[in-house]
């Protein structure tokens, strides 16, 4: 680490988590309100809140720091509220309404709604333009590029006052000519429009796919532009002497310019930095295979990394938008603090997915809330404190909580309030539970081979519970685990993902060179992109990976792989990398089946350097951070319990604390159910295992 | 509920298991199978049945598969009865006993704890081929069901664990594209799997007797709520009739007619349909059973999950045996999933839109497609496929909203997946020249109907084979609560083919060869409409005309708005007013 500081800043819905990381090995974390309007304000505020605490001024920090941000917010609220640019597509001609016909589906779980809409078109149909040009699957000219086509929709852009452009050509992947030409036109003639090139942004076979990939690009760039600019703007003032890092949803940290042109990887790179900070945390245990897990005021975000990897999703709706780009796989779901509980038609307790969100909040907040949440069955279980939240900062209403229980749930249900409490905390978990399925058992692995490792504020009451249900016996949790994500941005490397079509048979000698020399292309790039942004060649990695399926399947299966020559020799290594995974994570394997690629990838990732952990010093014993004793709740029978309370600022490296017990920071409270112990590590980290 | 030790939170906890394992089941399918009618259709269902056996949970696939695995299910546990056993796998898909068309094919896994039957994890799916003379199994030259394909009755596929591979041997070898047909037999015993691992998970963790309690309870609730959304409807009977159009049989236009009888908090429906044709669209009571049901989801338009207590309080009589909707061998049937299906259905609906008028909504346009065969000279080896990209039709308008766009057919109501055009292109030799919404497509009404689509396809350097199947080419689907279209020919379906310059429409079901360089487009209907036409916020119509959903003459005849001038879409609100008026 060759600056005094790293700066990492989380830019969520409700707070902007910030950690500050020095080469001495102090870590500190910070939490301010985000200010969606102007979310420079939410920065400045941190660092002030920073300079408070510890006397460093936002001048000085900055100046000495590598600074890592995310653009989250801006990028998910523009395209929630539907505010984005817009947006013109020049597509095709015949093929303008793939993003309207969305593969001619509607969403399950609507199936009999009458009320639910469509999704809102990004480009409306009048600003889709068709083209006449067709490459054809071999990569052949069907038809040429009308360039006066392409024209005429420039005209009605520019009549329209259209601010970005996207370009999208049926198998323009195998043949990108067409979208360059059109491309040259569209900035010959609306020179300050902003351009995305489907083949250029996503190339990878799948027309819908590319064409949403562009068009979401397309409709978010210009506002991640002015927020980058922002950004910048900010941090030069304050003196930073080396360009802002950008967060992105592959995992990875970009430069602002590179954001900017690819909006699309800054949407939801919030909670994609978690497995970085779980393998940081794991590390000194050997610990690999990690699931985390994220609960906030609405959400419950799953990540998981499987022998020092995180999932990736590709080809996923977001949002009810396609889109094609590797991701590190964030499963959400909405069950968290804010979480309404409630009787469904059938009679039937439900929790969530709506949500008191913060205003009114649950019931307990005392802020008009009247509805039952995941909040107040914690309050009433015992595991919160009456004091309050952050630091006695938000103080809690027990009888508003029980009232809201009561009269919701517990009466109609013919159970105690206690009861009834206990029973929301179970199915919050159940869902919870359902969830991380999605990220383990439907992606091939067994979720008891794993450490589950908590982040987010809200999380620290359900963890144990969750860890319980799967059969998981060890959890961690970090003393940072409300501001997990921004850590995880800290140590994360800078990351660009190269991607290629190959519609190719894994069959003789040619296919095996074709491929080597897709991947060794991609490659070349990478490296030189890297190269160019300061890297040495010793700092510079490479991960490759193949959609692969049986020939006449119509869905591929990624497959991740080490860099090796592809010969035709080594074309077995593919094949059998692509069998075993295929029955992992289907139950069987056709290894005498003909295989294919569709598309490849290689990650190129330039490694930085991290800081040093956090140190702790020796503990005294747990006793003395005792601060008393309080009923809770850890049974369906309701039955309380008096259970010690423990300060976890008073606990020091090598203290141990015996469930059931409650652990309480000033950013989270830790719930140690009865058969698990808590051992504060010298990092800071308490590890929980099952007795 | 006497008893049962039934706590409600256990209650939730098993309820959220079960729909996990039938979600698992369902990627399992969707990841691995070959045939695309089947895997981007969702043309498949994933069931988790009880030792009864009775349906605990239906995945919330295409409502065509809704009713039929339930009396398949328990055709194939009797057939079997006695002779089940842990490690069987039972394939069948004949309609006699409970399927739907032979095309679907079912696979049954019983699952064993501790020695006991305690579910079965069922999965169907439709095959790409199932043998007979014509590729794809849709024949409309077929007289009787022999034509069609190959009838599977229940059969062990597997016995105690152990494949029985002459058996599949003899079923495969009589398959055209042998080798997705047996990647998708995989793919459904995986799914099947999948699902019994799940299972056995829960009752390891709950026990037996709790985990059999709660699913007793949930189907009771279920129950429950379909009899107290029945109860709210006024005691009566209802009637409905929709028109089948004749798709080129030759024999006329049928009647369809539902009879609903809601007494307290039971229905009975009943149905008469004209006896049976020797032509592909008889429909076996299974099937019926599919097309009934989906007419009280619109109805009660639930959210998920679903089980067979929904229907406990729906009893049904098809009607005589050998009639349309109660067919008998040797009646042929290959059709029956979309027609008659969708017009049972809509006779259903428009009955219910008699009895509860508040909870109705527009029909959405039937299925016309076609399935696509020919050789692949790329790879030396036939293909056949149905295109699913060639039957997405328009919704129906509800009384809240538009009908949507491309989601269609009835029969699968937004459930399907049309496939990605690069893909198509990519595994069959076809070039798609267009995959588009159509301009007044979607019915007039103050909600307007969803647009259909049209599919335009020429093969690449291979003559191909066309089979076209369904009806709605003639009569546009239905509207709701006073809805009607003017402007019909643009609203129903048709098959262009354009040969040498001259485009000829066809409007019958027909087994038709194109050359590279000619061109075979396929339309579809849009949606019904909701409520008068005339009532549409003029605004409204003129954003529809701005976005080509809507022509100028469409805005004139069908909603009485006189646009002026192209380009600025200027309205001539006397004119306009007038119109509305007359």
């Amino acid at each position: 680490m060759q600056t005094q500081y790293r700066l990492g800043i989380d830019a969520g819905g409700t707070f902007t988590d910030f950690i500050l990381a020095d080469r001495d090995g102090h870590v500190r974390i910070v939490k301010a309100l985000s200010t969606p309007q102007d979310p420079t304000l939410a920065i400045r505020n941190g660092l002030a809140l920073i300079e408070e605490e510890t006397g460093i001024s936002p001048a000085e920090i900055v100046s000495n720091a590598d600074l890592c941000i995310n653009g989250t917010t801006v990028g998910l609220n523009a395209l929630i509220t539907h505010r984005g640019a817009k947006t013109g597509l020049i597509a095709t001609a015949g093929h303008e309404d793939s993003i309207e016909i969305r593969l001619g589906h509607k969403e399950d779980g609507y199936r009999y709604d009458p009320e639910y809409p469509p999704a809102t078109m990004l480009v409306p149909r009048h600003l889709r333009h068709g083209v006449r040009e067709r490459v054809i699957s071999t990569g052949a000219v069907h038809t040429p590029l009308n360039e006066d086509d392409v024209r005429a929709a420039c005209r009605h852009f520019l009549a329209e006052g259209v601010q970005s452009v996207a370009i999208s050509f049926v198998w323009s992947v195998l043949h990108p000519d067409h979208e360059r030409r059109a491309a040259e036109i569209v900035r010959e003639m609306m020179p300050d429009v902003m351009l995305t090139v489907g083949s250029e942004l996503y190339p990878q076979v799948r027309e819908y796919t590319r064409t949403s990939t562009a068009i979401v690009n397309a409709y978010l760039g210009p506002i991640l532009a002015q927020y980058v600019e922002a950004v910048d703007r900010q941090f030069r003032a304050m003196g930073a002497k080396n360009p802002v890092r950008y967060f992105q949803s592959n995992g990875g940290l970009a430069t602002g310019e590179i954001v900017a042109n690819q909006a699309v990887y800054a949407i939801n790179s919030g909670p994609a930095s978690a497995p970085q900070a779980a393998l940081y945390l794991g590390q000194p245990y050997g610990e690999e295979n990690l699931i985390t897990v994220d609960m906030g005021g609405t959400s419950f975000d799953i990540t998981l990394t499987w022998q020092g990897r995180a999932n990736v999703s590709k080809n996923i709706d977001f949002l009810r938008y396609r889109i094609g780009i590797p991701m590190i796989q964030v499963e959400t779901l909405g069950a968290g603090g804010g979480s309404i509980g409630w009787i469904d038609p059938m009679g039937l307790l439900q929790m969530g997915p709506q949500s008191a969100g913060s205003e009114p909040g649950p019931a307990c907040y005392g802020r008009g809330g009247t509805q039952p949440t995941t909040t107040d069955a914690n309050l009433v279980l015992g595991y919160l404190s009456p004091g309050g939240l952050v630091g006695g900062r938000l103080p809690l209403d027990v009888e508003k909580a029980r009232e809201a229980i009561r009269i919701h749930l517990a009466e109609p249900l013919g159970l105690s309030v206690e009861r009834a409490a206990y029973g929301m905390f179970t199915i919050v978990n159940t869902n919870m539970v359902n969830g991380i399925r999605r990220v383990s058992v439907e992606r091939g692995y067994d979720p008891r081979d794993f450490v589950l490792n908590c982040a987010g504020g809200a999380t620290g009451s359900h963890i144990m519970a969750l860890a319980r249900e799967i059969g998981i016996r060890k959890v961690m949790i970090s003393k940072l685990a409300s501001g997990l994500c921004a850590y995880g941005q800290i140590l994360s490397d800078v990351k660009y993902n190269y991607m290629a079509p190959a519609p190719i048979r894994l069959e003789g000698a040619e296919a095996a060179a074709q491929l080597d020399a897709l991947f060794n292309g991609l490659e070349i790039k990478g490296r030189a992109d890297l190269t160019q942004d300061g890297f040495a060649e010793d700092r510079i990695g490479i991960r490759r990976s193949l959609d692969m399926r049986y020939v006449g399947q119509v869905h591929e299966c990624t497959v991740s792989v080490d860099p090796f020559e592809i010969t035709e020799a080594s074309l077995d290594r593919l094949k059998a990398a692509f069998h075993a995974r295929h029955e992992e994570l289907y139950t069987y394997s056709e290894p005498n089946s003909a295989v294919e690629v569709v598309n490849v990838e290689s990650a190129i990732a330039g490694k930085v350097d991290r800081p040093n952990r956090m140190r702790l010093a020796p503990g005294k014993g747990s006793e003395a951070a005792v601060k008393g004793l309080r009923p809770m709740i850890f049974a369906a029978d309701g039955v309380s319990q008096e259970t010690p309370v423990f300060d976890g600022a008073a606990l020091g490296a090598g203290d141990t604390v015996r469930g059931p017990a409650v652990i309480e920071e000033v950013t989270t409270t830790l719930v140690i159910e009865p058969g698990w112990t808590a051992v504060l590590d010298e990092n800071g980290t308490y590890v929980v295992t099952a007795d | 509920m006497a008893g049962r030790n039934v706590d409600p939170i256990t209650l939730s906890v098993v309820r959220g298991v079960l729909e996990t394992t039938q979600r698992e089941m369902t990627l399992t399918l969707e990841q691995t199978a070959r045939s695309s009618v089947f895997n981007l259709a969702h043309d498949y269902s994933t069931a988790l049945f009880n030792h009864t056996p009775e349906m605990i949970l239906q995945g919330q696939d295409i409502p065509i598969h809704l009713g039929s695995l339930i009396p398949a299910m328990k055709s194939v546990a009797k057939f079997f009865e006695g002779d089940i056993h842990e490690g069987d796998i039972i394939l069948h898909n004949d309609p006699a006993y409970g399927g739907s068309h032979i095309i679907d094919t079912c696979m049954y896994f019983p699952v064993f704890y501790e020695g006991e039957l305690m579910f079965w994890t069922v999965c169907k799916g439709h095959l790409t081929d199932i043998g007979g003379p014509v590729p794809a199994g849709y024949n409309p030259n077929a007289t009787e069901i022999f034509a069609e394909g190959l009838r599977i009755p229940p059969v062990k596929l597997w016995d105690r664990g152990v494949p029985r591979n002459d058996v599949i041997n003899l079923l495969l070898t009589n398959m055209r594209a042998r080798r997705d047909q047996e990647g998708d037999f995989n793919a459904l015993i995986g799914a099947c799997q999948v699902g019994a691992r799940a299972l056995k998970g829960l009752v390891d963790k709950y026990g037996k007797q709790v985990v059999q309690d709660c699913i007793a309870e949930l189907l009771d609730m279920a129950e429950a709520h379909m009899r107290h959304l029945i109860a709210a409807v006024p005691d009566g009977t209802y009637s409905g009739t929709a028109i089948l159009e004749d798709a080129g049989h030759g024999f006329g236009d049928f009647e369809i007619t539902a009879t609903v009888t809601i007494e307290g908090d039971g229905c009975h429906i009943a149905i008469q349909s004209p006896p049976q044709i020797p032509y592909f669209i008889n429909s076996y009571e299974g099937n019926s059973h599919s097309g009934v049901y989906l007419g009280v989801m619109m109805f009660a338009q639930l959210p998920p999950p679903y089980n067979e207590g929904l229907y406990r309080c729906v009893s049904t009589d098809m009607g005589a045996k050998g009639t349309l909707c109660n067919a008998q061998s040797p009646a042929p049937h290959m059709n029956c999933t979309t027609t008659p299906m969708e017009t049972l259905t809509d006779a259903v609906r428009l009955a219910f839109e008699q009895a509860a008028p508040d909870k109705v909504s527009a029909s959405w346009g039937h299925a016309n497609g076609c399935n696509i065969a020919g050789w692949d000279k790329r790879h030396d080896e036939e293909y056949v496929t149905m295109v699913l990209a060639s039957i997405i039709s328009g919704a129906g308008a509800t009384a809240s909203q538009d009908g949507w766009h491309a989601v269609g057919p009835e029969c699968c109501f937004g459930a399907l997946t049309s496939g990605d055009i690069e893909m198509l292109e990519h595994s069959y030799p076809i070039i798609i020249h267009r995959y588009s919404l159509m301009e007044d497509s979607g019915g007039a009404g103050r909600n307007r109907g969803g647009s259909g689509t049209c599919w335009e396809v020429e093969p690449l350097d291979t003559p191909m084979t066309l089979i076209t199947f369904g009806e709605g080419r003639r009569i546009p689907a239905m509207g709701a609560a006073g809805a009607k279209s003017e402007m019909v020919s643009k609203k129903v379906g048709r098959l262009e083919i354009t040969r040498g310059g001259k485009t000829e429409v066809i409007t019958d079901n027909v087994i038709e060869t194109i050359q590279p360089g000619e061109r075979a487009a396929n339309f579809n209907p849009g949606g019904g409409g909701f409520g008068p036409a005339f009532e549409r916020p003029v605004e409204r119509v003129v954003d529809d005309v701005k976005n080509g959903l809507v022509s100028l003459e469409g805005a004139r005849r069908d909603y009485g708005v006189v646009i002026t001038d192209a380009a600025t879409l200027d309205v001539d609100h006397a004119a306009t007013a007038a119109l509305r008026r007359a």
